[in-house]
């Protein structure tokens, strides 16, 4: 299978570059070195092994969560409130990683994240329910959820799931036979997300369902003419986005954090809306756009302390590059024919 | 059939409102301040998104332009050490996030959620960036009574006392733009070109250029929204003080069926929700756990679209681009 | 295209405002670390700022206090995310460039801090607000009793109310927000005991939990704001920023008092003047100065120890509190101290 690198690959990185620029002229404004900056941010995931494995690390969860929501613009859904299915997911992996003894080790992780991933698909089948038969946009029911899971989660986590003796809102520790390992400190979970790609590229091109969801996505009437059920697909891509969502969640809490506090999951629901845009709701052309955030992101906390500038920086840029990326003209300029993204064109049904 | 269900809620409210008076006039004053208080700014954004929805563009970075005005807002009245011009900040922050979102959607026709959600993520990223901690601003406006109309006994203490400019001005600017909307020449043309913007187009209505007037007007009022939290009712800019805002907003918006008066019933409603929240806290109940308490009002809100969204109709042309049509 | 260019234009120069903004801190010469003659500190905070106003800040204050008076250097490292892997991620960042003393702020740190210690026990580490136990000698948790700042701030808070009714605004239940809360209530009834007065109970409201519940101040002013209206007049305003939303809610209104947390908020919110008559405060300025000092004369012993609390200083307030009042705060506070008196918190 080659790998066509079309003009489509221009506009990304034509829009890193002008939002570098725009970065550098800032940076400067407040009396730092862009370069220095620069060096830090752009070379140091890249430099060690270390900062690699970090790095890979970082970018499978955001790659996951890109995932989660590719899968909804799909659909045609804009499943803005993936953070509250993160959580949810998190703390349900938890939760089975430190409750349920004797469990060898693969099989202790596939019964938590399948935990985690019924759990937050019901989040998700909830969302779909209200919009395919009340008319409820998934973008008011999903922010407004994100709130409501933050309230439960809290709860639980402060109550029937806290760590006995511990005075602060935290969980016990997942079992070891829950951790997702290290191979020579290399993530695995990357690796997941990567194949997580490819089987949902898969599923969307090759499978019947898939081909619904998108005819859903793209046409709503046209679907409905030829005889696909709307409504199930609205639900089923609702479901699908918040069980990878959910899924995120898992392994971010087998892998990386152990166990489980809410503040240990900022952003991740946020970013992977970024990284979806990015990849234009393609699974396979987030990947890179992932990994090159998850090198910013990991080295985000040393750039203060090595160069004088926040590491706000990381979001600024992110967002330049997501607005070139995505406001047509820089596309124009380029004369690339890339398909912009859609979501739904209304609020109704 | 709707009448009838209206006017029976709004009797069901009124005699709710009249018991907990009589038991408690400062408790039930102090609640229905507090509604105000909170649904106000949520109010005017909901304003913010039926210009734009009405017109046919939907705008769900508003958010975003509440952040933007507010971030540039503050900082212009602690570098110039002027409210006002602070506030004129604001409203050109606004304006100008508002302008971008225009071009976006309706030059650009970009997809209009995402458009939104750009508008958003750029606010974040920008003024996180930006942010300097530990600056103020010189003395924030009073909070003051309204001279005649605080002593009138039901709705005096509740909604004329202790009270910002913002709020008293946000309850004769939102019946003004209802008025507009729905009474001048102006708020027809702006919904046909939401309904039906092919025969507006041929009734000689510009529907691009009256579009892009209409969003960046919304984009005056949100950054009006945006530069009174950050200069009056807080006095302070937080990164992210909107903390989902403009989305509450959105869906009041529709729970008040895209209309000012509905809407502003809704933030109304919702400001009270929260308000009732933190009374619940206030008189100690313990068996509700604190959090369960403090979800309550978007357990509400979604309860509440989910029982009436169904029989919503918003703008008809509302979220596509428009086309003009080859004759 | 004129359109385009316009509408680049206004989004850019939106941008370019930030040429009005001052520069961040750079960072303070490290590069001698590896000399054991010089000390150096590493503060490792959490997702806030050093400049928030609040334990962060303190923090960095005590360390970079430490460090002067030591004849040494102080960085900080702002954390960006909340996780053990950002946490062990710089504080490596220190240990490599061979720091003397580490300090990380704040409980969601405990865990990463305690397997820095057991990795690198040549340097010394001290967790602020981190309750320690199994620690290695080279860990100390600096911890405060909240509550006793709390109940002294509610006893001064029993003497000035004319209506009974006191309130606090808080941040995220956690246990130092719940300890300085509780302080605060019981130090109330302790106060209406001694006068023979009967209070209300101090109704106190915490903040849902959300990622902005210490950034939160439209909620900290509008239950502030709720309390006021139903007769309230002293209110403990204690979660970071949405204690300081409640405190500058509290000075417009006329003649009610508010008190701040953590450091004296005299200085840090100015707004607050007109209401804050104290502030319940943890020294975690001093204590982390301290620490320091002990491991500069080595004589840094592991563990759990134990801050001072006090209330701040009246400001302007010292005129219209009666004399004989502010001896009588004086007096508990010495007491509370002492653990003559007890807070009742556990």
């Amino acid at each position: 299978m080659k790998l066509r690198i079309s003009k489509d690959a221009l506009v990304p990185i034509g829009s890193v570059l002008v939002a570098l620029g725009i970065g550098a002229v800032l940076i400067a404004a407040q009396g730092h070195s862009p370069l220095v900056a620069y060096k830090v941010l752009l070379i140091k995931g890249f430099s060690s092994v270390a900062g690699l494995q970090e790095t890979l690390s970082k970018a499978g969860i955001l790659i996951m969560s890109g995932l989660a929501i590719t899968v909804g613009l799909r659909a045609g859904l804009f499943n803005i409130g993936a953070q509250g299915q993160v959580i949810t997911g998190a703390l349900a992996f938890t939760f089975i990683g430190y409750k349920v003894q004797g469990l060898p080790a693969p099989i202790h992780i596939l019964v938590a994240l399948i935990f985690a991933i019924i759990v937050s698909s019901l989040l998700g089948a909830f969302v779909g329910f209200l919009k395919a038969s009340r008319g409820v946009h998934e973008v008011i029911s999903t922010i407004m959820l994100n709130s409501i899971m933050a309230g439960i989660v809290d709860y639980l986590a402060q109550n029937q799931l806290k760590q006995p003796g511990q005075p602060n809102t935290r969980t016990p520790d997942i079992l070891a036979s829950a951790r997702l390992p290290h191979l020579f400190g290399w993530p695995i979970g990357f690796a997941i997300a990567i194949a997580l790609a490819f089987a949902l590229s898969w599923v969307l091109k090759r499978t019947t369902t898939g081909f619904e969801l998108e005819t859903v996505g793209r046409n709503r009437a046209a679907a409905w003419y030829a005889g696909i059920s709307v409504k199930k697909s609205i639900v089923l891509g609702m479901m699908l986005s918040a069980a990878i969502a959910g899924f995120t969640g898992g392994i971010y809490s087998s892998e990386t954090t152990g166990y489980f506090v809410p503040a240990f999951y900022s952003g991740i629901g946020f970013d992977g809306i970024t990284i979806a845009l990015l990849g234009r709701a393609n699974p396979i052309a987030l990947i890179p756009g992932a990994i090159f955030i998850g090198g910013m992101r990991s080295a985000q906390s040393a750039i203060q302390f090595e160069s004088g500038v926040a590491p706000d920086i990381i979001n600024l840029l992110l967002a330049l590059v997501l607005f070139f990326a995505t406001a047509p003209f820089l596309a124009k300029l380029l004369k690339s024919n890339a398909k912009s993204v859609t979501t739904t064109s209304g609020w109704s049904s | 059939m709707r009448k009838i269900r209206n006017y029976t809620i709004a009797a069901v409210l009124l005699a709710v409102w009249i018991f907990g008076y009589v038991l408690d006039s400062g408790i039930t004053n102090s609640v229905l301040s507090s509604g105000l208080r909170f649904g106000m700014p949520l109010a005017l954004a909901a304003m913010v998104g039926i210009m734009c929805e009405r017109s046919g563009v939907i705008n769900i970075g508003i958010e975003g332009t509440m952040l933007l005005s507010g971030f540039f807002g503050f900082y212009a009245g602690v570098y110039t050490k002027n409210v006002l011009i602070g506030f004129a900040a604001a409203i050109i922050a606004g304006i100008t996030a508002s302008f971008l979102h225009a071009m976006m959607t309706i030059v650009w026709k970009m997809d209009q959620i995402i458009a939104g959600t750009i508008i958003n993520i750029l606010a974040s990223g920008l003024t996180s960036f930006l942010y300097v901690a530990g600056v103020t601003i010189p003395n924030n406006w009073p909070i003051f009574d309204i001279p005649v109309l605080s002593k009138l006994p039901l709705v005096g203490e509740s909604f004329f006392s202790q009270q910002g400019p913002i709020q008293y001005l946000g309850l004769i600017f939102i019946p003004f733009i209802w008025i507009m909307m729905y009474k001048t020449r102006w708020g027809l043309r702006t919904r046909s070109i939401g309904e039906n913007p092919g025969s507006a187009d041929t009734a000689g209505v510009s529907v691009i250029r009256m579009r892009i007037t209409n969003v960046v007007l919304g984009g005056a009022i949100g950054g009006l929204v945006g530069g009174f939290i950050c200069l009056e009712l807080v006095g302070s800019f937080s990164k992210e003080f909107t903390a989902g805002a403009g989305f509450t907003a959105l869906a009041l918006m529709i729970f008040g069926r895209w209309n000012p008066l509905g809407a502003f019933a809704a933030a109304i409603a919702f400001g009270l929700a929260q308000a009732l929240s933190t009374q619940l806290q206030i008189f100690g109940v313990q068996e509700i756990p604190q959090q369960f308490i403090n979800i309550l009002p978007y357990v509400f809100t979604i309860a509440v679209l989910a029982f009436s969204a169904g029989k919503v109709r918003p703008p008809a042309a509302a979220g596509a681009p428009y086309e003009k049509e080859k004759a | 295209m004129k359109k385009r260019l316009i509408a680049g234009v206004g989004a850019l120069s939106l941008a370019v405002l930030g040429f009005a903004m001052p520069s961040s801190v750079a960072a303070a010469d490290d590069s001698k670390c590896a000399d054991a003659a010089v000390l150096c500190i590493g503060v490792v905070t959490d997702i806030g700022h050093v400049d928030d106003k609040s334990f962060n800040q303190a923090a960095w204050e005590g360390a970079q206090a430490g460090a002067k008076a030591a004849g040494g250097v102080a960085n900080y490292i702002e954390s960006s995310a909340a996780a053990d892997t950002e946490y062990a991620k710089n504080i490596k960042l220190f240990a490599d460039k061979k720091y003397d003393v580490i300090v990380t702020v704040g409980f969601l740190e405990a865990n990463a801090t305690l397997a820095a210690a057991k990795q690198y026990p040549d340097i010394k580490f001290i967790g602020v607000d981190q309750f320690v136990s199994d620690a290695p000698a080279n860990l100390a948790g600096l911890n405060f009793y909240e509550d006793r700042a709390g109940f002294v701030a509610g006893y001064l808070a029993g003497y000035l109310t004319k209506t009974g009714k006191t309130g606090a605004v808080v941040g995220l239940n956690i246990p130092p927000v719940y300890r300085f809360a509780e302080g605060f209530k019981n130090g109330v009834a302790h106060s209406a005991a001694e006068q023979g007065k009967k209070f209300a109970k101090t109704k106190i409201v915490y903040h849902p939990a959300a990622d902005n519940a210490f950034n939160d101040p439209a909620f900290g002013a509008a239950n502030a704001a709720q309390m006021l209206s139903q007769g309230y007049d002293v209110i403990f305003a204690a979660g970071g920023n949405t204690g300081n939303g409640g405190l500058t809610r509290i000075a417009k209104a006329k003649g009610k008092y508010c008190i701040g947390v953590d450091v004296d908020q005299w200085n840090t919110v100015k707004e607050a003047r007109p209401c804050l008559v104290t502030s319940a405060m943890k020294n975690i300025a001093a204590g982390v100065a301290e620490q320091v000092g002990l491991v500069k004369s080595g004589k840094f012993a592991g563990g759990n120890v134990y801050g001072t609390t006090a209330i701040a200083p009246f400001h302007a307030f010292a005129k219209k509190i009666p004399a004989s009042v502010q001896k009588k705060v004086a007096k508990l506070q010495k007491d509370v101290n002492a653990g003559i008196v007890k807070t009742g918190v556990k």
